[in-house]
C-alpha cells in the first residue's frame, strides 16, 4: 500500500471520527432509530479504517503494540456497552466474566485487542440470531481466552480451513486478518504467541487468545 | 457514584473547537468548574497557581511539545501533587507512546473518538482509584515518609483492596528506593509466576541489577524489549545498565527508544552518549533536534546547547559552534550560573579551535563568575572544570571537581558526570583515584568529628564540621552531622540561641539537598526533643 493511499485512508477515518461527533450532537437533541443505525454505520467502517492502517503499519514494520496491565472487568464492560446494537434488531449480547474477578487484571494492548473483540461482535450480531455470548476465561496452560459465540449458521467450511476471506459477501474479510495479527503480535518474554481460533458450535465461535 | 459537580478541572488543549466539544462532554460528565489552557505555558501558570482535583489533557500541544513532557515537567517539579487526576487524550497513533512511557505516566489515556459516557465511566473509575488511594499518594509526596507510604500499602494490600495491582507496584518500586532488593525481586517474581506483564518484567530486571548481577538484568530486558518492544522503561533501565561498561551499546539502545518516543529528555541523553563515545555527528543532530524541537523553551537546558556548541566544535564548525554560544545566552534567564556555563564552553570552544588566548579570556570570566555567584549547580561547575582542562590548568580543574565531589559525595549521578569530565581530558584512571581519595576524605572527616565527640572534645568536632556544612551545601551528611553536633553540645552545656539557630539552619540545609537521607529523622527528632518551646519549629519530613 501506498503512502498516499494510507494517508487518505488517515483522512478519511478522521472525517468518520467527526461525523460520529456530530451523530452524537444529532442524537442529544433527537434521538431516533435512523441515527442509531448511522452511528452504527459509521462506528463500524471507522473500526476497519483503523484496521486497515494497523495492517498498513505492520506492513511497513511500524506497528508496535502498548502492552500494559488492564482491569479486565473495566475492560469487558468497555468492550460490550459500546456496540451499539442495530435498532429492531432482537439479538443480545450475552456476558460470561465470572472468571474476571479472580484473574483480576491482564497485560495486552486494550486499544487494539478492542478493537479485535468489538469486529467480532459485530459480525455474530450479524450473523446471529437472538443471543450472542461473550466470554472471558483462563486458558489451560496460560493465557487469557475471550470467546464471542453466536447461534447463527457458523463459519463456512473456507473460513475454517483458514482462508483469510470473508465470512460473507457483504465482508471484505479483513476483520479476520487483523485478528491474526493482533494476536500474534502478543508475545511474552519467554516466547509465547498468542493465537486466534475458529469454530462452529450450534453457530461460530471465534476466540482469541493471549499468552 | 461520584460527584464531579463539586470537583475543579483544567482541560488543556491547543485546538479550540476540541477545547469546547471536550469541555460540552465534560459538562454531561457532570463537571461544571473546568478552566482552559491553550498551551504549555498557560497550563503550567494554572497548575501553579490552583489546586485542581482533575486535569484532561490533549497529547499533542502544538509548538514541538507533548502533554507527555507537560506531565513529566509539573511531576518532577512537585507542581502537580499525585493526588490530582491526570488523564491524557490521544489519537490512536499517540496512545502507545503515552500508555508506556517510562516514569510519569497518566492516571489514565483515552483514545479518540469517545463518548461522553465513556469519559464518564473513566473519570469516575480514576477518581475513586484516588481517592482509595490517598493515604498511600500522601506519603508518597513531599511531605511523605517512604516507610509509611510501604505501611499503608500493606495495610491496603491486606484488606484485599480493589487496587492490589497499583499498591503491588508502588510498593515495588519503594522497596527498590529504599535498597531492599531481594524483597523487590520476590514481589516482581511473585507476579511473573502467574502471569506475563511488562512492569514486573523490568522491575525484576532492575532488582537483579541492583543486587549486582548485571547479566542476568541484561538478559531478562534483552527478552522484555523483544516481548515488548513499546515498552519504554526496559529501554531506559537497559541503556542505564550499559552506560558504564558500554557506552556504545548504551548509545544504540536509546536511539531505539527514541524511534519509538523521541523526547528532549532522550535526544539530551543521546547527545550526551554520543559526545562521550566521540561519535559527533550523531551528539550534534541529537543536541540540535533537543533546541530546535521544543520551541516552547520549557525543556530545554544550558547542556542542549553546551553539547551542540562541543559536538559542532570538535568537527572543526567553529563559527556555528560560537553562534550557539550566543544562542544560549539568548534562551535563559540571566544568572551567574549561565555566565559560568556560557563561558565555560566559549572557553573550551576556542580552546579546540586553536585559539588559547581567546579561550584564557573566557575561561576568566568563567572563573570570576563562578567566585563571586552563590549556588552555582553541579552542571555549571563541571562544565567549567572541562574549560580548566582544555585550557591546560589541571591544577584549576581539579580544585573545581574535588569541590563539586566533596559537595555531592552521595550523588552517583554527579560523581559519574565527574568522572566523565576526567575521561574526557584524557585522565580517566587519574580521575578515579582523584575521586575515591576525596570520598575517603569525606568519610575520614565524618568519622574524625564522631572520634572526637567521643573522646570529649565535642566543641572541636562542632568547629570542623561547621567549617565543612558551611562550604559543602548539598552535602546531606556533613550537614546532618553538624546538626547534630549542635544538639550534643545543647544537650551537655544547655540551650543557647546561637546553637539552637545552627541546628535549625544545619537540618534545612540537608532537607534541601536530600529530603530523604536515612538520617534526616534522626538528627529532626534529637531537635524536638531538645529545642525549647518558643524555637523556630522545622519544615521538613512529615
Amino acid at each position: 500500500m501506498s503512502p498516499l493511499i494510507a494517508g487518505a485512508i488517515h483522512d478519511a477515518k478522521n472525517g468518520l471520527n467527526l461525523l460520529n461527533t456530530w451523530l452524537e450532537e444529532a442524537r442529544r437533541a433527537s434521538p431516533s432509530p435512523a441515527i442509531d443505525e448511522a452511528r452504527a454505520v459509521a462506528a463500524r467502517v471507522g473500526a476497519q479504517l483503523v484496521e486497515l492502517l494497523a495492517l498498513y503499519r505492520a506492513g511497513e514494520n511500524n506497528l508496535r503494540l502498548a502492552i500494559e496491565d488492564h482491569d479486565l472487568m473495566d475492560f469487558c464492560q468497555e468492550v460490550t456497552t459500546e456496540i451499539i446494537l442495530p435498532p429492531g434488531s432482537k439479538a443480545h449480547i450475552e456476558s460470561d466474566v465470572d472468571a474476571v474477578a479472580m484473574l483480576g487484571a491482564w497485560a495486552f494492548d486494550a486499544y487494539q485487542v478492542k478493537l479485535v473483540l468489538q469486529e467480532a461482535l459485530r459480525n455474530a450480531l450479524r450473523h446471529g440470531k437472538d443471543c450472542i455470548r461473550f466470554a472471558v476465561a483462563a486458558q489451560a496452560g496460560g493465557g487469557l481466552r475471550f470467546t464471542v459465540s453466536d447461534d447463527g449458521p457458523g463459519f463456512p467450511q473456507e473460513v475454517l480451513d483458514g482462508e483469510a476471506r470473508a465470512m460473507d459477501s457483504a465482508s471484505s474479510g479483513i476483520g479476520l486478518v487483523f485478528a491474526r495479527l493482533i494476536a500474534e503480535r502478543h508475545a511474552t518474554p519467554d516466547g509465547r504467541h498468542g493465537r486466534i481460533e475458529l469454530a462452529n458450535n450450534s453457530g461460530a465461535v471465534f476466540a482469541l487468545v493471549l499468552p | 457514584m461520584i460527584d464531579l459537580s463539586k470537583l475543579s478541572g483544567l482541560l488543556i488543549d491547543d485546538i479550540p473547537e476540541m477545547r469546547s466539544s471536550v469541555r460540552i462532554q465534560l459538562a454531561d460528565a457532570g463537571l461544571e468548574r473546568c478552566d482552559a489552557a491553550r498551551n504549555i505555558k498557560e497550563a503550567i501558570e494554572k497548575i501553579s497557581a490552583n489546586r485542581y482535583d482533575l486535569i484532561v489533557c490533549d497529547y499533542n500541544l502544538g509548538q514541538g511539545a507533548d502533554g507527555q513532557q507537560l506531565l513529566e515537567l509539573v511531576r518532577r517539579r512537585k507542581i502537580l501533587p499525585l493526588t490530582t487526576v491526570f488523564l491524557m487524550i490521544t489519537g490512536e497513533t499517540g496512545y502507545e507512546q503515552v500508555s508506556t512511557a517510562a516514569e510519569y505516566s497518566p492516571d489514565d489515556y483515552l483514545i479518540k473518538p469517545f463518548t461522553s459516557q465513556t469519559l464518564q465511566t473513566r473519570l469516575e473509575r480514576i477518581i475513586d482509584k484516588k481517592q482509595a488511594m490517598h493515604p498511600v499518594y500522601v506519603q508518597l509526596g513531599e511531605r511523605g515518609d517512604r516507610q509509611k507510604a510501604l505501611a499503608e500499602c500493606d495495610a491496603m494490600l491486606a484488606q484485599q483492596s480493589r487496587y492490589s495491582l497499583d499498591l503491588l507496584r508502588i510498593k515495588g518500586e519503594l522497596l527498590m528506593e529504599m535498597q531492599r532488593n531481594n524483597d523487590a525481586l520476590a514481589l516482581y517474581q511473585g507476579i511473573l509466576d502467574q502471569r506475563a506483564t511488562p512492569w514486573a518484567s523490568v522491575g525484576k530486571a532492575r532488582a537483579l541489577a541492583a543486587r549486582g548481577d548485571d547479566a542476568a538484568a541484561r538478559e531478562h530486558l534483552d527478552k522484555a524489549i523483544e516481548a515488548y518492544p513499546n515498552y519504554l522503561a526496559a529501554y531506559d533501565s537497559l541503556a542505564r545498565l550499559l552506560e558504564k561498561d558500554d557506552p556504545s551499546a548504551a548509545q544504540r539502545v536509546v536511539e531505539q527508544a527514541l524511534k519509538i518516543a523521541p523526547s528532549t529528555q532522550r535526544q539530551r541523553q543521546l547527545g550526551a552518549l554520543a559526545l562521550d563515545n566521540k561519535d559527533f555527528t550523531r551528539a550534534e543532530d541529537a543536541f540540535r533536534r533537543a533546541v530546535e524541537k521544543d520551541r516552547t523553551g520549557f525543556f530545554k537546558s544550558h547542556d542542549d546547547y553546551s553539547g551542540l556548541a562541543k559536538s559542532q566544535v570538535e568537527q572543526g564548525k567553529v563559527q556555528e559552534a560560537l553562534a550557539v554560544v550566543k544562542e544560549m545566552g539568548q534562551n535563559f534567564g540571566r544568572s551567574a550560573e549561565l555566565t559560568v556555563h556560557q563561558a565555560a564552553v566559549e572557553s573550551i570552544v576556542h580552546a579546540k579551535a586553536g585559539n588559547p588566548v581567546a579561550a584564557k579570556a573566557a575561561l576568566e570570566r568563567a572563573l570570576k563568575a563562578a567566585e563571586s555567584g552563590e549556588g552555582i549547580a553541579a552542571t555549571a561547575s563541571l562544565e567549567l572544570a572541562n574549560a580548566c582542562f582544555a585550557s591546560g590548568d589541571q591544577e584549576q580543574a581539579k580544585q573545581i571537581l574535588q569541590g563539586v565531589a566533596e559537595d555531592h559525595q552521595e550523588n552517583d549521578a554527579v560523581l559519574e558526570r565527574a568522572q566523565a569530565v576526567f575521561r574526557t581530558a584524557g585522565l580517566g584512571s587519574e580521575g578515579e583515584i582523584f575521586l575515591e581519595a576525596t570520598r575517603k576524605r569525606m568519610i575520614a572527616l565524618n568519622n574524625d568529628a564522631v572520634a572526637l565527640a567521643k573522646a570529649g572534645e565535642l566543641e572541636r568536632a562542632s568547629a570542623m564540621l561547621d567549617e565543612a556544612a558551611d562550604r559543602l551545601r548539598n552535602n546531606a551528611q556533613v550537614s546532618i552531622n553538624a546538626a547534630i553536633a549542635a544538639l550534643m553540645r545543647i544537650q551537655r552545656q544547655g540551650a543557647s540561641s546561637e546553637l539552637i539557630d545552627k541546628a535549625h539552619r544545619y537540618i534545612t540545609q540537608a532537607n534541601q539537598a536530600n529530603p530523604e537521607h536515612p538520617r534526616l529523622n534522626e538528627a529532626v527528632d534529637l531537635y524536638r526533643k531538645l529545642a525549647p518551646t518558643g524555637a523556630p519549629s522545622l519544615k521538613v519530613g512529615a
